[in-house]
């Protein structure tokens, strides 16, 4: 047989462009083969291919026991195949480990290094608890063995032991203590086991206080940058226990950062300087604040001075991480790390906006906000002549490359930046209304359809990430329900939105922005329907068949609007025979729409389609009676079904913490013969009187909060909006325009409160589209025409009035009321525990993926005494495994006693004479090997070579 | 800690995977195929640092500035037609992880003397090998390119070089990866 090498199947494999597949299943089907043989060369050659081909994802696992037989094989070369096999492919679930327990032994005891390396590098990949438990004494002796390479390989695959078993840490840190202690060890050990105690560091700090000496002065004399890095990261964990280590380390870091040439080093000892905290505490104000202005100086140097982009982006991070404590310092740089925000690099664009986040106040918000609104507008710009074929958006004209979930990533630091603190920062409301309407306009055009998925996996993740769509429609909502103020402005926005003929222009055709942004604007336009420019219209939009294609959960909150805006549209004419036919005339699109609705697959769709649907069928047939007053169902009934008690924003949490009333039987059955009640024939409710109830119901109410307008005609504020309605022709407008318009408006407003309407050409882009509207629509109310708004005040209209009275003479900077999350405190604070999990203190955090979980190593302790108190176990599967390492320590401990009866049957020159001898020990034939490590029982009777090398740590640990 | 070390060529097709968790094959792969598509986004005067992937960012807490296990930053570099990228935890310094992918290759081109990416294609092995002498189940173990080099060639003496010679006979162009020792 002709069998292919690796080199043959590399070879194959460029030879067959456009056939790889085709070629690499058949080169499985041969390697399958060929692995099954016994020549040992063919085995190897074949698992080598194996492995090649898992790098491009071609599953091995199947051959995980061949993998074995491989490092199995006498051959150096064919080892190191197997050893990689086991890198490569290993997985948790991969069984035949356990069979590998005692060669893994020999290996690592044999006497050639090469040899040695590969389990030491092989474990860290592939060790379970069982194993780590077997291996630990063969591990430990390679500590003392006489290359660096083995000692520095040892200690880090003991870290990676101890990961998954902790003990193993309080038998191997003494050692590797030694070896970082010793000043005669070779340069590579020691910074290995640097390496090792920074990552065991953050873990249990107090444990590596005591090192601190010594490495104060492996920092100061080693000359060793990579290993100075590890140090400073290695302090800044241990000097917030230790204040006294921060007046030490002051000195020699300043000395570093004035005088390295080395910016990796220079970077970590201020990054060192700022994560130690060295930064905040009060004493030696002079120094610290020398050494922060130092940091501060160093920083804006990198990011103003050098074209290094790697310099820009750590430099950021480090302001970042400064920002939190030193806000003024920070906010001092705000030149440069604005612009950085117009960097070519996105990477330091996003670094730079999570600066801006932390450091943005009531004074700076609209400066960057319109900064990044600018940016967003560029990037749209080429896009939307890409619409149509999103796949070739990575490359638009412009040089700079906007790849579409950067555009989104600054849509959602533009509303982070505006929401937080529960808008504390925002001083003028219409500003940011204006600003959220154009957010949606310059929504990147493909939003990836799993984004829409829907709270469930968003409780899970603290932080969780919305659909930017829906986040706009929601920040349109949380406004207009929060902000009184400027309840009317957010209304009409979401009304603009709603338009059936601007959503051309808002929405793309064949994105599905629309459909998260619309959800809850459409609810907006519904409950402060009082507030719409043209109720007419919006009903309209409401109904537009088009609708009918939204997601369900955007229709069910177009279902809720549209006998909302229908009461509006209803009350605004003069009763008489010609509003009775157009209402009329109305009510039967309306009841169309909904008809069309109540056969939808969506259940909840379907049953408030159904529920609207008898209602205002109702209605209709009440208009139909030839009286000339409004039917009462029209004039109160529906209107009462949705106005009462005003909507206040309630916390998520609240309602967790309503106390079940005791009372509650969810298990009770409601009666024992439903089942007799079911077969009664029902007599027969006539659907009026079911809704007399219900208008009793929300009548009452109505009675004790007598400012809520509801069977009054609403007055509405007649005044357009100009800077809501674009066109679709129109280029956004930039946020300096609509500022400008809004001054202008604001102008207009203070000379007269009793607001007449504006003539053609003073509206300016209106004008066109309300000529459109009317030409469209017919019958519309003609805003235009009527000059003046009604006088003939009630209570009501005052209100009105005074209300914009107020608001036209607010100064610009004065801050609106926003209504915070309503919630209430339950005696028994029970909330917290039943409050999604976001604190830090949780582990229960989803765990990331490539993580390495050395969570274990918090509970142990590695102060030296015979009696470490016993971890209580919190967990389960940690109890399961302290199990099963009971167990295991049992065997092992047999396997011992076993080893140790054979060892008394050697003569005490053990080594020495094993050289010459083969005993039936398969290690002890290596030269290597000092069985008195493997037992300290044994007497210690070694090479000389060997006895100074075990006394040399034992002195050298005696002087600390 | 280093959590995995992955080389990929301009067309995403991996050299060298290497990941010091175990992971499953096909996480694997999107993994790369999502890491592949960021690195090919940027342009090459942007900075050496990727933001994270949709498969890592799920579980990492932006929030936490401590360290913590879960991987924070990736550090790639381009070398003619290849990326080298290395997934990190925030104890490693973002600056000496790019200066240590600077380690790795030039040691590689020491193997292979002017290393281009057929030679780690063909010596798949000995590119294991020098990865392996530099970092140890994802703590950097050398960085001293000697030291590196005596421990490949002390595993498979000639071996790596006669790969690369071989290789060489076939190859169409081979030019070296520009841009060595230029930095820094």
């Amino acid at each position: 047989m002709f069998e292919k090498s690796l080199y043959d199947l590399i070879k194959g494999l460029r030879g067959h462009k456009g056939g790889e597949n085709e070629y690499i299943q058949s080169s499985l089907r041969e390697c399958k083969a060929e692995i099954k043989t016994q020549d040992m060369d063919k085995k190897a050659t074949a698992l080598l291919k194996l492995i090649y081909l898992e790098m491009f994802g071609y599953d091995m696992s199947w051959a995980s026991f061949h993998v074995l037989e491989v490092m199995s094989s006498a051959k150096y070369l064919q080892k190191r195949v197997g050893y990689l096999g086991a890198v490569q492919s290993f997985r948790p679930d991969t069984e035949v480990l356990m069979l590998a327990t005692n060669l893994l032994k020999k290996d690592i005891v044999t006497s050639s290094i090469p040899n040695m390396s590969l389990p030491l590098i092989t474990l860290p990949h592939i060790i379970t608890p069982s194993l780590a438990m077997s291996l630990l004494p063969e591990l430990l002796s390679r500590l003392s063995h006489s290359s660096p390479v083995v000692r520095k390989k040892t200690i880090v695959c003991l870290y990676r032991l101890a990961l998954v078993y902790p003990e193993a840490l309080k038998l191997a840190w003494p050692k590797i203590k030694d070896h970082l202690m010793d000043d005669q060890e070779d340069g590579s050990v020691t910074t290995a086991a640097i390496n090792v105690v920074c990552e065991l560091g953050w873990r249990r700090p107090h444990d590596f206080l005591p090192l601190a000496p010594r490495l104060f002065e492996l920092l100061v004399d080693s000359g060793n940058n990579w290993m100075a890095i590890k140090i400073i990261k290695l302090f800044a964990t241990l000097t917030p226990l230790e204040p006294r280590l921060t007046r030490k380390l002051l000195r020699p870091l300043t000395n570093i950062i004035q005088t390295t040439s080395a910016m990796s080093l220079l970077y970590e000892c201020i990054n060192g300087i700022i994560q130690g905290g060295i930064l905040d505490g009060e004493e030696n104000l002079q120094e610290r604040d020398e050494v922060a202005t130092l940091c501060v100086g160093k920083l804006r140097g990198m990011i103003v001075m050098d074209s290094d982009p790697n310099l820009k982006y750590v430099a950021l991070l480090a302001l970042n991480r400064i920002v939190a404590t030193h806000p003024t310092l920070v906010s001092m740089q705000q030149d440069v790390i604005m612009d950085c925000l117009d960097d070519p690099d996105v990477s330091i664009r996003l670094q730079a906006l999570d600066l801006a986040v932390g450091m943005i106040s009531s004074d700076s918000l609209q400066p960057v906000v319109s900064r990044l609104l600018d940016q967003l507008q560029q990037a749209s710009a080429p896009a939307v002549e890409l619409v149509d074929t999103p796949e070739t958006f990575e490359t638009p004209p412009n040089p700079t490359l906007w790849p579409s979930d950067y555009q989104t990533e600054v849509i959602h630091r533009i509303l982070d930046l505006c929401s937080q603190k529960n808008y504390s920062e925002i001083v003028d409301f219409e500003w940011y209304v204006a600003v959220l309407v154009q957010l949606v306009r310059l929504l990147p055009p493909s939003e990836n359809e799993d984004d829409w998925a829907y709270p469930k996996e968003h409780e899970a993740i603290p932080n969780f990430r919305m659909n930017t769509a829906l986040r706009i429609g929601t920040e349109i909502r949380n406004v207009a329900v929060r902000v009184k103020g400027v309840r009317m402005e957010a209304t009409r926005a979401a009304e603009s939105l709603m338009f059936v003929d601007n959503r051309s222009a808002f929405f793309p055709s064949g994105s599905n922005i629309g459909d998260g942004v619309l959800g809850p604007v459409a609810w907006v336009v519904g409950e402060y329907a009082e507030y719409l420019l043209s109720p007419n219209r919006t009903l309209l939009s409401l109904i537009d068949t088009s609708n009918s294609s939204l997601p369900a959960r955007t229709l069910s909150l177009f279902l809720q609007a549209i006998p909302k805006v229908f009461v509006q549209v209803s009350q605004t004419g003069q009763p008489g025979d010609l509003w009775n036919s157009e209402m009329s005339l109305l009510l039967a699109r309306v009841i169309e729409f909904l008809e069309a609705l109540a056969a939808h697959p969506d259940l909840d769709v379907q049953e408030r389609a159904i529920e609207f649907l008898e209602v205002l069928r109702l209605a209709a047939e009440a208009l139909t009676s030839d009286t000339e007053e409004v039917p009462f169902l029209l004039a109160s009934v529906i209107p009462n079904l949705f106005t009462g008690l005003e909507l206040n924003p309630v916390a998520t949490s609240a309602q967790r913490k309503v106390v079940l009333p005791d009372s509650l039987r969810l298990e009770e059955a409601f009666s024992h013969d439903l089942s007799e009640i079911f077969r009664k024939p029902e007599s027969s409710s006539p659907h009026d009187s079911k809704l007399w109830e219900a208008s009793d119901f929300y009548h009452i109410p109505e009675l004790s909060y007598p400012n809520k307008q509801t069977r009054d005609l609403a007055p509405v504020d007649l005044q357009p909006h100009a800077s809501y309605q674009n066109f679709a022709g129109m280029p956004v407008e930039s946020s300096n325009a609509v500022q400008r318009r809004m001054l202008e408006r604001r102008e207009r407003f203070k000379d007269d409160p009793f607001y007449i309407a504006p003539s053609g050409d003073s509206s300016g882009p209106s004008t066109p589209f309300h000529e459109a509207l009317n030409t469209s629509n017919g019958e519309v109310l003609d805003i235009d025409s009527i000059p003046i708004v009604d006088l003939k005040l009630g209570d009501e209209q005052l209100r009105h009035v005074d209300f914009d009275r107020q608001r036209s003479r607010r100064p610009p900077v004065s801050k609106l009321v926003v209504a915070g999350d309503e919630t209430f405190e339950t005696q028994n604070s029970l909330t917290d525990a039943s409050m999604p999990k976001g604190g830090d203190n949780h582990p229960t955090y989803k765990r990331s993926l490539l993580q390495v979980d050395s969570s274990s190593l918090g509970n142990l302790s590695l102060a030296n005494g015979p009696s470490s108190p016993q971890v209580p176990a919190d967990e389960g599967d940690t109890e399961m495994a302290r199990a099963m390492q009971e167990v295991e320590e049992v065997r092992l401990r047999m396997q011992r006693a076993s080893e140790r009866i054979q060892l008394e049957g050697i003569p005490a020159e053990g080594t020495l004479v094993k050289k010459k001898k083969k005993t039936k020990r398969h290690v002890s034939s290596d030269r290597d090997v000092d069985p008195v490590v493997k037992d300290p029982t044994a007497p210690v009777v070694g090479k000389k070579k060997k006895k100074k090398k075990m006394q040399e740590p034992e002195k050298l640990s005696g002087e600390n | 800690m280093i959590n995995a070390v992955l080389v990929f060529n301009n067309n995403g097709q991996p050299r060298l995977t290497k990941f010091y968790t175990q992971l499953d094959t096909q996480t694997q792969q999107s993994l790369i195929a999502q890491i592949y598509r960021l690195v090919a986004q940027r342009p090459a005067s942007a900075c050496n640092f990727l933001p994270l992937p949709p498969l890592l960012s799920q579980g990492a807490s932006s929030s936490a500035s401590g360290p913590s296990d879960a991987p924070t930053q990736i550090t790639y570099r381009t070398y003619a037609t290849l990326s080298f990228i290395m997934i990190s935890t925030s104890t490693e310094s973002p600056l000496a992880l790019i200066d240590l992918i600077q380690v790795f290759v030039e040691a590689l081109d020491r193997m292979f003397e002017n290393v281009c990416e057929l030679d780690l294609i063909f010596g798949y092995e000995t590119l294991h090998a020098v990865l392996g002498e530099m970092i140890v189940g994802g703590v950097v173990v050398e960085t001293h390119i000697e030291k590196i080099i005596a421990g490949v060639r002390a595993q498979e003496g000639s071996l790596g070089k006669k790969k690369a010679v071989q290789a060489a006979s076939t190859s169409l162009g081979r030019g070296a990866l520009p841009g060595l020792g230029a930095w820094r």
